[in-house]
């Protein structure tokens, strides 16, 4: 009980502080992508869906379709297309409608 | 115009009645008017019981010359038989109300009604007996007439021994209760027993104490005492309802009221120890009754067991004020003699209500077995109600009469400090103790009682299937109203019982039991009070406060009824209840050093290559510690003592007729001396 | 819902709910995961309790009702049981892809998402959702904390080093 309570006090708090403050561990959570769309090309995004293992990311003629809350931050899209493909650094991703979480992001122009 | 003549009216009614039994309950008509004469007959043993109460003990009445047992017949109506007397008459009525439902007119009825008659006659003689012969001659035709109402159906070999383990115990204490007697009729030089307690104080403290052990114990037998209860579970199942419900009501507390005469009026010892005896007796029967009554999944044997349990309570009482007598506290003796009286009328009462409410099961879903039956509350609404206030009496809950019973029981116990002496003051705590011990447990004992077979699901079919048509209300209604009345009209009934303590000890309590306005108090002014009618009013009272509650809650528009939550479960089971042995099992784990369980299992081989497995077979036995651990021993030492004797039967003629030349010459010889 | 009524509503909840919450979990076939990260929200590092934000198991005591998993059709009745015993007002959040329905399409043995069964008002989203998301979605629900994903594009600038594109 006396070395529990010993080694508590030289821990110190232990407590996250969020959401008053920001949680210093935010930062290496693994998040969902963003898309930069001056490189998305309609067969980088055909690969991309090929590869979403959730189906988060569909092409829908022009527009990428991608669905947040079916993303699960594996990082298989940044792998397939490193160049198109980013971190979000996103975590705070709550929603009061789904809709909220689809994003249709709009494709370059034709193949190079 | 004295209580005796009631008496005799109800006795000549009950002869009628056996007559009647005997001749036309062959028929409806013929049985309805049995029960008629019966009921008669009750309500005239209520009056006659009730008024000698208030009216104190008549004089002792000789019947007739010398009668085939040596003696006129004595009777006399005393206050101390006054409770008892009117017990009976109130659950004759109830029982001859019940019958013409719940039997059907046959050959074998008959015969059941008439022994049953004629038992309610030796009873009646037994308490308004005022001689030693007359008494011990009733008691006998009461044993032999209960041994033929439990053998309703003689050819069932389960009937037979109950009736028999009855009528084999029943002998052994009348034995015992036969040399009690003789030492004290000996002693004072009288027969009759309003002499013999006049004399009482004249018989030397070492053999009254050994007429008055001799007669707890045998009467002990009868009042089902441990270890000498063993017929009380194995004769009520099976008996037929009404005989069960006599058997625990009354035949019982016959035996307690043997105790109860000896220890107040034939034979009060002088010492301290025959009291602690006797409470102590009393304590460890309650204990170990409940406890048996938790491990039990037949209704009848379950109540058997309780019935017990409420004999040790009031044997209890009644030891701790013999105690408080010998320590010169008079007001605690009247007072826990009329704690114990007033237990042994409630117990009477709703004991009997559920015996009778057992029967109404037993026909209504064809099972005794508890874990058969479930949810009766819905098929059998009306008795299920009843039954419920049964059980609340039973389990000594307020604001019916077992709680005003026991709270007045364990205020005298309470008060064991007044005796002055540290070993007694801490032997009446003890025994306190284990009294709150046995209520704790008969509560948990009659939740499950009552739980199991009435409420939840229905556990087989024909528990499902129980219909209320035709079967008997009015009788166990009658006794539930009853029940009630003795609650609130407490101040009433107690006022009565003082009286007849008065008689009985010489105590007159008046104001240290009733000091006004509807308050009870335990023979002393600074101890405790309460008021048994206002706690019932303020009770009743308290539930209009949810009540109006509900009705101010209930849904307005727009908002949502919904099922209670049960977990989420998409479909109830019956399976998925708890059933009787289960709910006891807390109790039978803790307390397995008494019940020594034995269990099997079998389940079928481990090693099926399909991976099946069977049902698994799980069985549990209590072990019959007394059968097994002393009356067995003692049948073995009497075979072996009747085998040593047997040589004297060889059946040769020539050795008897040596026998008989032997005994001549030995008459001479001695009436030559 | 429209933004208005759900808006009213946000506020009576923060009202009522803002500084006390009792939740109650739901896990209708996930692979429990979820779960794990819920379960260390009551840890020291991340302390529920800090904020006023309590589990209960028992519904009639809950003001939330937080479900993972894609709704399986066995646990229909009892997700709906659930729901109905909760007294209100209540609310509902659906957490993990696979309540969003995001991992299995409708098929006779799950309906998929939470919403074809109970009605949803906060979505989290996450496989799993890391307690910092878990937080912020529980203070959203109770209108303690700004919903954000709105104001999200996920989309980011071209990467200043890469002019001309090589898929």
């Amino acid at each position: 009980m006396t070395l529990w309570f010993i080694r508590g006090l030289r821990r110190g708090v232990v407590t996250t502080r969020y959401p008053a403050r920001p949680d210093p561990s935010a930062a290496s959570l693994p998040t969902p992508p963003a898309f930069r769309p001056g490189q998305l090309t309609v067969q980088a995004a055909d690969r991309l869906a090929a590869v979403c293992p959730g189906g988060a990311l569909r092409r829908d003629g022009r527009v990428l379709v991608y669905d947040v809350g079916a993303c699960a931050a594996c990082g298989r899209c940044a792998a397939e297309a490193p160049h198109a493909v980013t971190a979000s650094g996103a975590f705070e991703l709550a929603a009061t409608a789904r809709s909220e979480l689809i994003r249709r992001i709009p494709l370059r122009g034709e193949a190079s | 115009m004295t209580p005796l003549d009631f008496l005799y009216a109800a006795g000549a009614a009950w002869l009628a009645a056996a007559l009647a039994g005997l001749l036309i309950a062959r028929t409806p008509a013929g049985l309805r008017a049995c029960c008629a004469l019966s009921a008669a007959g009750g309500a005239a043993a209520a009056a006659g019981g009730g008024w000698s109460l208030l009216y104190g003990d008549t004089a002792v009445v000789s019947l007739g010359g010398p009668t085939v047992t040596g003696g006129p017949l004595q009777l006399q109506a005393t206050s101390l038989a006054g409770v008892f007397t009117a017990l009976l008459g109130v659950v004759a009525v109830a029982i001859a109300v019940y019958a013409p439902r719940y039997h059907q007119p046959s050959a074998g009825t008959s015969v059941y009604l008439a022994a049953y008659n004629l038992a309610l006659l030796a009873c009646l003689a037994v308490l308004a007996a005022g001689g030693m012969v007359t008494f011990l001659v009733a008691w006998e035709t009461m044993s032999l007439a209960c041994y033929l109402l439990i053998l309703r159906h003689p050819r069932d070999l389960a009937v037979a021994r109950g009736a028999f383990w009855f009528l084999a115990l029943s002998e052994a204490g009348f034995l015992l209760v036969v040399a009690a007697f003789v030492i004290l009729s000996t002693k004072t030089g009288a027969t009759s027993l309003a002499l013999i307690a006049a004399r009482a104080a004249a018989v030397p403290g070492g053999w009254r104490a050994a007429a008055y052990l001799l007669a707890l114990a045998g009467f002990g037998f009868k009042a089902g005492l441990v270890p000498l209860h063993v017929w009380l579970p194995e004769a009520h199942p099976v008996a037929p309802a009404d005989g069960s419900a006599f058997l625990s009501g009354v035949v019982v507390k016959l035996g307690v009221y043997g105790i109860a005469l000896f220890a107040f009026r034939l034979a009060p010892p002088a010492g301290s120890w025959p009291g602690l005896v006797t409470m102590f007796a009393g304590a460890v029967t309650a204990a170990i009754g409940i406890l048996y009554a938790m491990a039990e999944r037949d209704i009848k044997r379950f109540l058997a067991y309780s019935t017990i349990e409420n004999a040790g309570i009031i044997v209890t009482a009644f030891g701790a004020a013999m105690t408080f007598h010998a320590y010169r506290q008079q007001a605690l003796w009247a007072f826990l003699l009329i704690a114990g009286v007033y237990h042994v009328a409630n117990h009477g009462c709703y004991k009997t209500l559920l015996f009778l409410e057992a029967g109404v099961t037993e026909h209504a879903a064809g099972t005794r077995d508890m874990d058969r039956l479930g949810g009766l509350i819905h098929r059998l609404p009306r008795s299920a109600v009843i039954a419920f206030a049964g059980t609340l009496g039973i389990a000594a809950l307020p604001p019916l009469n077992g709680f005003v019973s026991e709270w007045l029981i364990f205020q005298g116990l309470f008060q064991g400090f007044r005796t002055g002496s540290h070993l007694t003051g801490i032997l009446i705590v003890l025994a306190a103790g284990t009294l709150g011990l046995t209520g704790g447990l008969a509560i948990y004992a009659f939740v499950r009682g009552f739980g199991i077979p009435y409420l939840g699901m229905p556990r087989t079919r024909p528990a499902a299937l129980a219909s209320e048509k035709g079967q008997p209300v009015l009788g166990p209604g009658l006794l539930a109203v009853v029940c009630v009345a003795l609650a609130v009209g407490a101040p009433v009934v107690l006022a009565a019982l003082s009286r007849a303590a008065r008689t009985v000890t010489g105590v007159s309590l008046g104001p240290l039991l009733l000091p006004g306005n509807l308050t009870v108090i335990p023979a002393h002014a600074d101890f405790a009070a309460f008021s048994p009618t206002y706690l019932a009013v303020f009770l009743v009272c308290a539930l209009a406060v949810p009540a109006a509650i509900y009705l101010a809650g209930r849904p307005r528009a727009g908002s949502a009824r919904v099922p209670v939550w049960d977990g989420g479960i998409v479909s109830f089971k019956p399976r998925m209840q708890y059933s009787a042995m289960t709910f006891s099992a807390p109790t039978r784990v803790m307390f397995d050093a008494l019940y020594r369980s034995a269990v099997s299992v079998t389940r079928p081989a481990d090693d099926d290559p399909a991976g099946r497995s069977g049902p698994v077979h799980y069985e549990a036995q209590v072990s019959p510690v007394f059968q097994r651990y002393l009356y067995r021993p003692i049948v073995r030492a009497l075979e072996w003592l009747a085998d040593l004797v047997r040589p004297v039967q060889s059946g040769d003629v020539n050795l008897y007729l040596l026998y008989v030349f032997a005994v001549i010459l030995l008459a001479y010889l001695l009436g030559a001396v | 819902m429209t933004a208005a009524t759900a808006d009213e509503l946000r506020k009576a909840i923060a009202r009522q709910f803002g500084r006390s919450l009792h939740i109650r979990t739901l896990d209708t076939g996930s692979c429990a995961v979820c779960e794990q990260e819920i379960r260390l929200l009551a840890a020291p590092h991340y302390d529920l309790h800090r904020l006023g934000f309590f589990f209960t198991p028992a519904p009639r005591h809950a003001d939330l009702l937080l479900v993972t998993g894609p709704m399986i059709r066995a646990f229909e009745v009892a997700a709906r049981k659930t729901y109905d015993a909760m007294p209100g007002p209540k609310v509902v959040v659906a957490t993990g892809a696979c309540a969003l329905g995001g991992v299995y399409p409708a098929d006779p043995f799950a309906h998929g998402t939470v919403d074809a069964v109970l009605p949803v008002d906060v979505w989290i989203p996450g496989c799993p959702p890391s307690p910092l998301a878990l937080l912020h979605g529980l203070g959203v629900a109770v209108g303690r904390l700004a919903e954000k994903v709105r104001d999200l594009p996920f989309t980011a600038p071209d990467h200043p080093e890469r002019t001309r594109g090589d898929s």
